[in-house]
């Protein structure tokens, strides 16, 4: 494991609502993403596991705590640069896609790297390249509306790869596809993970979607409850994955 | 709840959403108020009837251009109205209500939407009446003074005008929801699909509206029969045209974007990618919007065009007749002195001129032209009639068999071949080499039509007709012109008395006769207004529902770490194209109309056509400002 941090958060801590009437969504989380790491998210509806998601991709900000990335706390950068480290330095994938329907796939993986000042032929090279990894190549001059579920995500994580960020956010990447599509992007999570070492913190609630991470870390009324790594096979760890979800009382939706 | 409640209580909640829609309802009722009340106020009686007889045919067209605007404007706006509330009307149908039931729910709801508007719309007319009359006869330069003066014929003519429109598109609202599918309305304030066009359909269409498109234009510019010389060639070019812009919209501009987004080396530069995306996007529901401000943008910068050459050639047409204060035409030779010393006892005479000519009966004369009266000059009596009055002279000699017409100033002529004319004097043809409209003649050359034949022709066409001598004579003091006029009369009635004719022409350097045609002027302003202001309130209205629709994908490129500036400089760009391209192909356009005006008024109108385009481009850049200040704020960049 590489000592170097992706991520680094230390006691974080988000509160909703008015003065009188605060709700606190996390309670003190701490932890720490390594480059080559799969982290899955898991808890039960109300734990808190979008709210980690949102403030450590940047998109909402804590109430106290830190959140250290690309070695500067996000808590306390300009908009600008937060920008900026989401273009550069992050990747999303979200659960219904959110690709663009005005323009094509390719136009779709291309656009970062486009925004981003990268000449045109390299867009196109980098895009075919990613698009292949993720068996897109003969449906890049498709509109979104011209693909399945598993393509357009497909797409979606391509998008969120062709600037080679350092960690990759998914909210439940598989929730919004079949059986079959959400096991063929999750192959390709997984081989992106192995060959290009980009960490994945993914937030699901599908045991079988957890099944695929390295370390699977259970979230339960704003507290990390425990953590589940990996062994042997697949097979076992998703069977522990379910022990513990039954464990701690039913479905976690 | 009754139903009339609930449409009161669906109104009061929308309000805000319906406000841009009543403002340009309000927009509309207020210009017509307008233009009606100055038709019944006092101002325009004070023209006098004769002038008010000659605009008569101008107001009856322009009063048919804004029943037409509004009839479209609102068509337009009750369009946008009813797909925006398409979603919330599809639930009501979705929750069990019957399609009628919903329909009628609409019909209130657009009532008083629409009652509100008229409110609006003629109180604010009731109040910028008086600005608007002082503005129009300011820019006439009139002089008359306005009261502030309200009828009650223009309320009643503009709010049953307004009323009959708007109730047909209500109704036709109302049919709408009574045959849609709930499916329809759900999904029908929203377009996912069918992004990018058939290529080969859309090179049809490209190459048909370049077609028709040029057809217009060649329509316009070309000289000859059938052409601008016809008012029908003039009628073709407006169809084809108006006709080849709808389709330049619909299939060579959506065309040119789609084949710019192929070459992906050049799409993947900065924000490209998105821009010229979503213009193609947009292309295929808005192409319709571009193609009428484009065609509003054209018809308002011809008609500006059309009113500054007016006033220019109303002041030229002035300066033409006012070349002389008297004209006496006699078959005597030697009246010069005579006249000289008859009105040196009340004037003195700034410069004079006498010329022989020939007088000629119509019926020895056959030409094109309209007139009873024909006469003839000699090449070299005009040329020392220009040199003694100081005009230039840039005509060739006829020769043997050829004329040049020495004609007056037009204020507008569907004849624009003027050369290479068949004129036939005394049984014998003659080719018009040349035309002038230089005044060597004054106000005599407006009423009679003059030839102008070789020093060998003139000797030999002599007995044709009268010979005859004209003495013109301008005076110092215009005011002396009266008693100029008559001491004249017993001076002629002495000669005549003689046996000898005599005959004078003149024309009151205070005369008003020709005031309708700044009438004429400060009508096509007020053409031109509302057309640039129906064009840019157009854009404005579409560019602002269009914003909503864009949101969520604007939440997407914010989520996935795009900045602000990059995105609204990508609404910049956009915005800039919606723009832009109408205001490109109307330049294009109006360079053909600005051509056929300045043919049909035979005069040159490249700066007032150049001013033209610079106010229509400085109305739509305000407009375009304000758009991407407003959708800026609608996608929350």
């Amino acid at each position: 494991m590489n000592d170097k941090n992706v991520v680094l958060v230390r006691n974080l801590i988000k509160d909703y609502g008015a003065k009188n009437f605060k709700t606190r969504a996390l309670k003190g989380i701490d932890l720490a993403v390594y480059p080559n790491d799969f982290i899955a998210i898991m808890g039960p509806s109300g734990s808190g596991k979008t709210t980690l998601l949102n403030i450590l991709s940047t998109i909402d900000k804590p109430t106290l705590g830190e959140v250290v990335l690309d070695g500067r706390d996000i808590t306390k950068v300009s908009n600008k640069e937060l920008s900026k480290i989401r273009r550069d330095k992050i990747g999303f994938i979200f659960q219904d896609y959110n690709l663009l329907d005005t323009m094509t796939l390719l136009d779709n993986i291309a656009l970062p790297l486009a925004l981003n000042g990268v000449s045109g032929k390299e867009c196109i090279q980098r895009a075919e390249t990613v698009s292949a990894l993720f068996g897109l190549g003969e449906h890049l001059n498709k509109y979104p509306y011209q693909l399945s579920g598993g393509q357009k995500q497909r797409g979606a994580a391509c998008r969120a790869l062709i600037t080679g960020p350092e960690i990759l956010f998914a909210d439940e990447p598989t929730g919004a596809l079949d059986s079959r599509a959400g096991r063929d992007l999750l192959e390709c999570l997984k081989n992106i993970n192995e060959k290009k070492h980009t960490a994945i913190l993914m937030v699901t609630h599908d045991p079988f979607c957890a099944s695929y991470a390295k370390d699977v870390y259970i979230l339960s009324d704003g507290l990390i409850k425990c953590k589940l790594s990996a062994g042997e096979s697949r097979k076992e760890f998703y069977d522990r994955i379910i022990d513990v979800q039954t464990s701690m009382g039913g479905d976690f939706s | 709840m009754k139903m009339i409640e609930l449409a009161f209580r669906n109104f009061k909640s929308n309000l805000k959403s319906y406000f841009s829609l009543i403002i340009s309802l309000a927009f509309t009722i207020i210009v017509f108020f307008n233009f009606q009340n100055m038709l019944y106020s006092d101002t325009f009686k004070m023209l006098g009837e004769k002038n008010i007889g000659r605009i008569h045919t101008v107001v009856a067209v322009v009063s048919f251009v804004l029943v037409c605007f509004m009839f479209f404007f609102i068509w337009y706006s009750s369009n946008v109205f009813l797909n925006r509330r398409k979603k919330e009307i599809g639930i009501y149908i979705f929750m069990g209500f019957p399609n009628e039931k919903v329909g009628r729910l609409y019909m209130i709801e657009t009532v008083l939407t629409g009652a509100a508007a008229l409110g609006l719309g003629i109180l604010t007319g009731v109040l910028t009446t008086h600005l608007f009359q002082m503005i129009t006869l300011a820019l006439s330069d009139i002089a008359v003074d306005i009261d502030f003066q309200l009828a009650l014929r223009p309320v009643l003519n503009t709010v049953g005008v307004y009323l009959v429109i708007y109730l047909i598109f209500t109704l036709k609202g109302y049919l709408n929801i009574t045959r849609s599918s709930v499916l329809g309305m759900l999904t029908g304030a929203k377009q996912n699909e069918y992004v990018r066009q058939n290529i080969l359909v859309l090179l049809f269409k490209a190459m048909l509206g370049l077609g028709v498109l040029g057809t217009g234009f060649y329509l316009a510019v070309r000289e000859g029969e059938g052409g601008a010389e016809s008012q029908f060639g003039i009628v073709a070019a407006a169809i084809f045209v108006t006709a080849g812009v709808y389709m330049v919209f619909g299939g060579a501009i959506p065309f040119t974007f789609q084949e710019i987004a192929r070459n992906k080396r050049f799409l993947y530069v900065k924000r490209r990618c998105l821009w010229i995306n979503n213009v193609i996007f947009r292309m295929k529901k808005n192409y319709r919007t571009y193609a009428m401000v484009c065609v509003l943008s054209l018809c308002s910068v011809t008609a500006l065009v059309a009113g500054f050459a007016m006033r220019e050639r109303y002041d030229n047409i002035m300066k033409f007749n006012s070349t002389y204060t008297i004209q006496v035409i006699s078959d005597r030779e030697n009246l010069d002195a005579d006249l000289k010393e008859l009105i040196k006892q009340y004037t003195e005479i700034d410069y004079c001129s006498q010329i022989p000519i020939t007088g000629l009966e119509g019926s020895v004369v056959k030409a094109s032209e309209n007139v009873s009266k024909y006469a003839l000059v000699a090449y070299s009596d005009l040329k020392n009639l220009a040199a003694d009055i100081g005009k230039e002279f840039p005509l060739k000699e006829p020769g043997e068999g050829q004329v040049v017409r020495v004609t007056h100033m037009y204020l507008l002529s569907l004849m624009t071949d003027r050369e290479h004319r068949k004129v036939g004097i005394g049984g014998r043809d003659y080719e018009q080499i040349e035309e002038t409209d230089i005044s060597y003649l004054g106000y005599l050359q407006d009423q009679v039509s003059f030839y102008m034949v070789n020093d060998q022709e003139f000797a030999g066409l002599r007995t044709l007709g009268q010979k005859l001598h004209c003495y013109s004579y301008h005076i110092e003091d215009a005011r002396a012109y009266q008693n100029v006029k008559e001491a004249l009369y017993p001076y002629m009635e002495k000669i005549e008395t003689g046996g000898d004719y005599i005959g004078v022409v003149s024309l009151d350097p205070e005369s008003n006769q020709i005031y309708w045609v700044k009438v004429i002027f400060s009508l096509c302003i007020f053409v031109f207004l509302v057309f640039i202001l129906a064009g840019g309130s157009i854009m404005f209205m579409k560019l602002y529902n269009d914003s909503f629709e864009e949101k969520e994908r604007y939440d997407i490129m914010k989520k996935m770490g795009v900045d602000e500036e990059t995105l609204g400089k990508s609404i910049a760009d956009e915005l800039g194209a919606a723009y832009g391209i109408p205001f490109a192909v109307m330049s294009i356009a109006s360079c053909f109309s600005v051509h056929t005006l300045g043919m049909m008024m035979n005069t040159h109108l490249t700066t007032i056509h150049a001013l033209s385009v610079l106010t229509v481009l400085a109305v739509f850049l305000v407009c375009y400002l304000l758009s991407v200040s407003v959708y800026r704020k609608n996608v929350g960049v």
